[in-house]
């Protein structure tokens, strides 16, 4: 009895209900402690950390530092048909072809094509995890290519969108461009060079394309473009400058086309005409560190004579006011029949927006005023409809607008973009 | 305070209804005490149950301090047994798991009127103070009847039934057990209806009955 | 409280301004469960049952739970409504196929699938898969929208170099690395980096398909191209949908494995249940009294009700919550196990640690609480109908025992017939035939154990009217029958439990002994080649034409294997085909079960001339009979052939169909596969030794770098045994726990009664009978009760060891089993039995004996 210890003696004093008691709670006591253990040591699920946020690096990363790859420099002449093709030590380039036509009972319809390469390293990166020799492996790619289509009539707006890797050289894979014969394609969506071979020493590979998508089971297209004038290169002689440091890209366009062809829109089928826009641009840095996104315009105005005008929003250094226009870059290019274009700086042309609409969640400004003082243009350019923004991986507006003059009178059409809101 | 007006009841058994009691009127006053006599199988117990609300009556009417207690819902005339009345048995019916303090304080404290010195004077009255922790089964049967009498009396009821306190005891704790009942009862001031078959112990009460074949005899005058 | 110097009393004084009710239930319920304070051994007994009932049901419910979590998940990582293309021609899918499905505007996807083995020598299977075509939902919760960026869930991020390795926590946890880190495969390759992905299924790692085809060797060779559902009908004419039904999904497959397992939880729990229905029982016997003591005091009997009921709900969470925590820890336990045999049996991925859905906990707690509920109904109901004037009157008559003996023996003659309908007429169709095995089953334990205390007492009635004589000896033991029979309403749902988990055990042990009698002849059997050699592909030919001329080698069996479907009148299904050299070296030992006229020799030459074997799972799954034709899908038009027998294949969850290796190779274009190599006899140890090592290095006339791999049958045997044993640890374990709780429930039972067992011993102690022959007489009449017991659970034991191998297996793997018998287990059985139950005795018995002569007096005082 004397050895037992005191808290035993100290228990087994306590009447038989209190004892139980005790145990119980001791019981309790051990089995939260296992649970709770449990609990803690329980793997928890969802314990991932965050990736690290990228940084911004403006609309679509296209302002991210672009080491290892080519960077666009003032200079450098244009080669065609090279140039068509890809460019893949740039990190960016494009295929951008949008159209403004009017169906059989001239109701205005907007098509958009667009094909995007995207590097995800540079050139010189290992592809993969093996260098193992002699295994040919047609995965291995550094190339994205994203293709976004989409027609649009009134309140309707289809859009749909293709991704690809890039195919292996010297093999054709779902997605690519070739420069000669001309052939741009990200699966069954294709613009095909049609300049018969007899032409093609003579004529731009670029003069005569076919344009087809299939966005939905209701919905594609099919266009024949013919070129009614040159290939037009913006800025300096194609280099085309996008911020006060000199960060630029290669542009050049062909604004002249005729469009015909067939657009089938909810399942109804519409012959179409009226003009199309095609646009190249590569580069590897198209952004300053700080700019979020542009507004872009390609117009077709009434006279013949084609405008294009982008503003590229943000990068100055005053952050406290932010209406300041230094804080944007402006550029433009003005293009007259015959194909002769005049370069139009920062300080030559303004842009302004005159009314915003809210769409999808975001206020846009879809009323603007385009003015060059030096050539007597003031337009007003105002969406046709401002439900166009683009559904796709990498978000943006892209819509047909009218152009106005100062009397109100219609002065012509074109295509708005507007990346980064 | 306890009137019964026209009682009847019957059970059915397999050789076809028994008739228990065939129309009895009885009434007592508050702080009066009766004893109901009779011989066996002659109605006293199942009176005594009816007076409790354990059973319902075929026919006739049964109020308590005014309560109709026949025309009453079960729970109702739980309620009432709970706090008006108070039960004593010929087998003691205590909780066995219940120490004899907690016994006693059981029936006042399920009608939440328990009050801790009118239990403390109980149990040292019953003598029953130095036992307050033991269980029923370590006490006599003497003692066991008084806790039971204690039980019954710790909520202050009006009326206390008691069917045969002292069937189950000899002679001796006979005596004392009655001696305490009927003492605590004139205390604290309840009637009492007391079910017995000894002439000795009803002649101690202030009235006497006596039921045969269902009826009532003429009360004896005292 | 009375006086100030007293202890706090249990039952705490009343504040006067509380609602009276509440203050009469919380009276009443604290003294219905002082109840427990005087009887801490049914507290316990309770506790106990409920614990354990819930432990073993919850253990089994997380390792089902767990599984299915993993199949869930593995059905989740390519959606089955994906559908699947090939070329019609048969060759392999390859990147060209891919480009040109895609030009043609089909929304195609290429997978690749294999298996890479780390440095550390673990094995893990690779998907690669090709983010950006992969249609939307394709991969769990549509992986391809790059919208979440917060998992790594950006499509890119498999794409963007170094890339990712995607894996389930469960994997990484396997593998010792962190996020981030890149594991290093046998073959000296980096992966890409780890990123954890809760959506992945175990064991498998999601990679970029140019990171998979890097890993796995495969060049532009893909293994499937996949189809968003609903994509238009017309394919280009080269090509053609899968069937669907290619591939039962892992959760189809292993459905009857879980349902094994689940049948074992139910039969532990209603082993635990029978001891919570003793003790509640009990407790509301024992407590009658005090509950027309409680409604004379005054409480209304409504009232009573609901508190008992809720002391059922209180007791159920203090038992069961515990028992799930228990559950979780021998889940935790069996789990590798059941992923191994799983893995072994079906190819199914499952996690080897607990994943549990929300619904395991609710589910668990409400089968028990159910299970309680379903005791505790009972009495409940007895409380709500009690009679409260026959306060103090006896508790139950002997009339009321014997009608409830009636009506159990009516009972169980009705769960027999049931039993014996389910097994004499087939279930309606629609109704799976395992879970008509299992009603069977069930019906027949739940009858056996209805029948058993009828049984008992029937036998102690006779025994008494045989004892003649009236010597000391008889009286003792006639006191002994007649108080067994008083004991009998006590312990019979103890006896009930023993008799089940006996049975059980006997029924399990006898299938699976008598399965690994039969697996290992049929192994032996089967493997009757001494090396097994699988040459690389392209040096298959080369391999063949250097073996034959060697003289260690007797005989050369050619083994392949394809994929096709075998077409029938109520549509096609997938089926595997293998091709076999009939060399008489394997034809010889070959088990069949059935041919065409029972003559072999005839089975094989028609085999040999082109007719067909097919394995019993295909026979039971088909009705196909010898004699019968069968057509299969080949790449040159349907394929008819005969069926020459049928041939057992135990641990196949698929349908076979056995060809010549000639047949395959010309209508079915099989690739090649492996050969058998049977040694010259006689031949030297060293000969032996030099050919095995020749046999694992590549052939340098045939300039391919790879070397073949070299398996001994010895080994085969040894895998194929441990994954029988595996398959099998986990229903060994589980009927050995229920024979636990069957113990456990004659103890508890034996404890609960160990106070009345006093005073009915008492005054036989007083009557001069010494304490030695008293518990010699109590552990007899308990040990003999348990051998009566056991002796009743040996037919009902071999009953179910022959629904299990004849109805139960056919319906869940396919295969019958012939019916073994091992006397040996029998007599361990009864040995156990007496065994459970005087260990059981122990301890009251010890109580007994050790209990002062004071102790036996007070029985005699205190009544």
């Amino acid at each position: 009895m004397n050895r037992r210890s005191t808290i035993r003696r100290l228990f087994t004093r306590l009447p038989r209900w209190k004892r139980m008691l005790l145990a119980g709670l001791m019981l309790a006591l051990v089995l939260g402690l296992v649970l709770s253990l449990a609990l803690l040591a329980w793997p928890t699920r969802h314990s991932t950390p965050p990736a690290a946020q990228a940084s911004n690096g403006g609309f679509a990363g296209l302002g991210r530092a672009a080491e290892g790859f080519t960077q666009a420099r003032p200079g450098q002449v244009l080669r065609f048909p090279e140039d068509h093709g890809a460019h893949p030590g740039f990190r960016t380039e494009w295929w951008y072809l949008t159209a403004n036509l009017h169906d059989e009972q001239g109701r205005p319809l907007g098509v958009q094509w667009t094909l995007f390469r995207q590097a995800l390293a540079p050139p010189l990166a290992p592809r993969g995890t093996s260098e193992a020799a002699g295994m040919t492996n047609p995965w291995a790619s550094n190339q994205l290519w994203m293709a976004h289509a989409a027609v649009s009539q009134g309140e309707e707006h289809v859009v749909a969108e293709r991704l690809s890797r890039g195919s292996p050289d010297g093999l054709a894979g779902p997605a690519g461009v070739r420069a000669a014969p001309f052939a741009a394609w990200v699966d069954d969506w294709q613009l095909t060079g049609t300049v018969p071979s007899a032409l093609s020493s003579t004529a731009d590979a670029l003069s005569q394309l076919s344009v087809s998508a299939t966005l939905d089971e209701a919905t594609r297209y099919r266009l024949t473009l013919t070129a009614k004038g040159p290939l037009v290169a913006h800025g300096e002689a194609g280099f085309s400058q996008k911020a006060a440091d000199g960060q630029g890209s290669f542009y050049y366009s062909q604004p002249f086309y005729q469009a015909e062809g067939e657009v089938t829109l909810n399942g109804e089928t519409h012959r179409v005409s009226g003009r199309a826009w095609l646009d190249r641009e590569w580069s590897s840095q198209l952004l300053g560190e700080a700019q979020q996104g542009w507004d872009w315009l390609s117009l077709h105005l009434a006279d013949g004579s084609k405008l294009m005008a982008f503003r590229l929003r943000g990068g100055a250094a005053d952050e406290g006011n932010a209406q300041d226009d230094s804080a944007d870059y402006l550029s433009g290019s003005l293009i007259s029949t015959d194909g002769i274009l005049t370069p139009l700086g920062p300080t030559e042309l303004s842009l302004t927006p005159l009314a915003e609409s809210s769409v999808a969640g975001r206020r846009l400004p879809t009323r603007w005023r385009l003015e060059v003082p030096g050539q007597g243009l003031d337009l007003t350019i105002a969406a046709r409809n401002p439900n166009r923004w683009m559904t796709t991986q990498v978000p943006y507006w892209e819509g047909a607008v009218t152009v106005a003059g100062p009397d109100g009178r219609p002065r012509g059409e074109g295509y708005l973009e507007m990346t980064g809101y | 305070m306890l009137e019964m007006r026209d009682i009847r009841k019957a059970y059915a058994t397999p050789q076809g209804p028994l008739s228990v009691l065939e129309g009895v009127d009885l009434s007592l006053a508050a702080g009066a005490s009766l004893a109901l006599m009779g011989e066996s199988g002659s109605g006293k117990s199942t009176l005594l149950h009816l007076a409790a609300g354990l059973d319902t009556p075929d026919s006739g009417e049964i109020s308590l301090d005014g309560q109709r207690l026949s025309a009453a819902s079960e729970p109702a005339r739980a309620g009432l047994r709970r706090t008006r009345l108070g039960l004593v048995f010929q087998q003691f019916h205590l909780v066995p798991s219940l120490s004899v303090a907690d016994n006693l304080t059981l029936q006042a404290r399920l009608a939440g009127r328990e009050t801790p010195d009118w239990s403390g004077e109980l149990l040292t009255r019953l003598g029953l103070a130095e036992m307050a922790d033991r269980y029923p089964e370590q006490l006599s049967g003497g003692q066991q009847q008084r806790l039971a009498i204690g039980r019954a009396l710790a909520g202050r009821p009006a009326l206390l039934l008691a069917d045969e306190p002292t069937g189950n005891l000899d002679e001796a704790s006979a005596e004392t057990v009655l001696t305490l009942l009927l003492e605590l009862v004139r205390d604290s001031g309840c009637a009492l209806l007391m079910v017995t078959h000894s002439t000795r112990v009803a002649s101690r009460l202030e009235r006497r009955l006596t039921l045969s074949h269902g009826r009532l005899l003429a009360e004896e005058a005292r | 409280m009375i006086t100030g110097r007293r202890s706090p009393r249990l039952v705490s004084r009343m504040a006067p301004h509380l609602v009276p009710h509440l203050a009469m239930a919380r009276t009443a319920l604290i003294t219905l469960l002082s109840h427990y304070r005087r009887h801490p051994g049914q507290l316990a007994m309770l506790l106990v049952g409920l614990w354990v009932a819930s432990a073993l049901w919850s253990g089994v419910q997380a390792i089902n739970a767990s599984a299915r979590d993993s199949y869930a998940r593995a059905e989740a990582l390519l959606s089955p409504r994906l559908e699947r293309l090939e070329r019609r021609d048969g060759a392999p899918l390859g990147y060209a196929d891919f480009t040109t499905l895609r030009r043609a505007g089909l929304p195609v996807s290429p997978l690749i699938e294999g298996t890479i083995e780390l440095n550390d020598g673990q094995r893990l299977n690779v998907l690669g898969i090709e983010p950006l075509s992969l249609p939307a939902g394709g991969i769990g919760e549509d992986r391809r929208t790059g919208n979440g960026g917060e998992d790594g869930a950006n499509p890119l991020g498999l794409l963007q170099p170094p890339g990712q390795t995607r894996l389930a926590p469960e994997t990484l946890a396997t593998l010792n690395f962190s996020p981030g880190e890149r594991p290093i495969t046998a073959g000296g390759e980096r992966l890409p980096p780890l990123v954890i992905d809760a959506q992945l299924p175990p064991g498998t790692l999601l990679v970029d398909i140019a990171r998979a085809a890097e890993l796995l060797k495969r060049g532009p060779r893909i293994d499937t191209l996949l189809l968003a559902p609903g994509t238009p009908a017309a394919l280009p004419a080269a090509y053609r949908r899968t069937p669907a039904a290619q591939g039962l999904s892992p959760g189809q497959l292993t459905e009857s494995f879980h349902l094994n397992l689940t049948a074992m939880g139910l039969l532990a729990l209603v082993v635990g249940l029978l001891i919570v229905h003793a003790a509640l029982g009990l407790a509301l016997e024992q407590r009658l009294g005090l509950l027309r003591t409680l409604r004379a005091l005054g409480v209304p009997g409504r009232t009573l009700v609901a508190l008992l009921a809720v002391e059922l709900v209180l007791l159920g969470l203090a038992g069961t919550l515990p028992g799930i925590l228990a559950g979780l820890w021998l889940a935790n336990i069996l789990l590798p196990d059941v992923a191994a045999s799983l893995e072994a049996l079906f190819s199914a991925s499952v996690g080897a640690s607990l994943s549990l859905p929300w619904h395991f906990w609710a589910g668990s707690l409400a089968i028990t609480l159910g299970g309680l509920a379903t005791a505790g109904l009972g009495m409940l109901w007895r409380t709500a109908r009690l009679d409260i004037l026959a306060l103090g009157h006896a508790l139950s008559s002997h009339a009321d025992s014997r009608r409830r003996q009636r009506r159990q023996a009516g009972l169980a003659t009705l769960a027999w017939v049931f039993a014996l309908g389910l097994w004499a007429w087939p279930a309606p169709s629609g109704t799976p035939s395992l879970i008509a095995g299992f009603a069977m089953v069930a019906l027949a334990l739940a009858g056996s154990a209805l029948a058993l205390p009828v049984l008992l007492g029937a036998a102690l009635e006779g025994l008494k009217r045989c004892l003649g004589g009236n010597s000391p000896r008889t009286a003792l033991i006639r006191w002994a029958l007649a108080d067994l029979q008083l004991q009998l309403p006590r312990l019979q749902l103890a006896m009930m439990a023993l008799l089940l988990a006996l049975a059980t055990n006997l029924g399990v042990t006898g299938m699976v002994g008598g399965f690994r009698l039969t697996f290992l002849d049929w192994l032996d059997q089967r493997l009757v080649a001494d090396l097994y050699l699988r040459p690389p592909p392209a040096a298959y030919d080369s391999w063949r034409d250097w073996l034959e001329t060697r003289p260690e080698i007797a005989t050369l069996l050619e083994r392949r294997e394809t994929d096709t479907r075998l077409i029938g009148a109520e549509g096609e299904r997938p089926v595997a085909l293998q091709g076999i050299s009939a060399d008489p070296a394997l034809t010889a030992s070959w088990p069949l079960l059935a041919t065409l006229n029972a003559d072999r020799a005839a089975a094989w030459q028609s085999l040999r001339e082109g007719a067909a074997l097919i394995n019993e799972q295909l026979a039971i799954a088909t009705g196909l009979a010898p004699g019968d034709m069968l057509t299969l899908a080949s790449p040159s038009g349907p394929f008819t052939a005969q069926v020459a027998g049928i041939y057992p294949d135990y641990g196949n969850p698929r349908g076979e169909v056995t060809l010549t290796v000639e047949r395959l190779i010309q209508r079915f274009a099989a690739k090649p596969g492996s050969m058998g190599l049977v040694l010259t006899p006689g031949l030297a140890a060293a000969d032996e030794a030099a050919l095995r090592q020749r046999l694992t290095r590549p052939l340098p006339a045939s300039g391919e770098a790879l070397a073949p791999s070299l398996v001994d049958q010895r080994s085969v045997h040894r895998q194929a045994r441990q994954v029988f044993e595996r398959t099998f640890a986990v229903t060994r374990a589980l009927t050995g726990l229920t024979l636990g709780v069957a113990a456990l429930a004659l103890f508890t039972g034996l404890l609960a009664q160990a106070r009345e067992r006093r005073a009915r011993l008492a005054p036989l102690w007083a009557l001069g009978l010494g304490r030695t022959t008293l518990l010699g007489v109590t552990l007899a009449q308990l040990g003999g009760l348990a051998l009566a017991t056991a002796l009743l659970a040996l037919p009902l034991g071999v009953a179910l060891n022959w629904a299990l191998v004849a109805e139960i297996n056919v319906a869940a793997f396919g295969w019958r089993l012939p019916l073994h018998v091992f006397p040996a287990a029998w007599v361990q059985a009864l040995g156990l039995a007496v065994l459970v139950a005087l260990l059981a005795a122990a301890l009251p018995a010890w109580r007994l004996w050790r209990a002062p002569p004071r102790q036996l007096l007070e029985e005699f005082s205190a009544s």
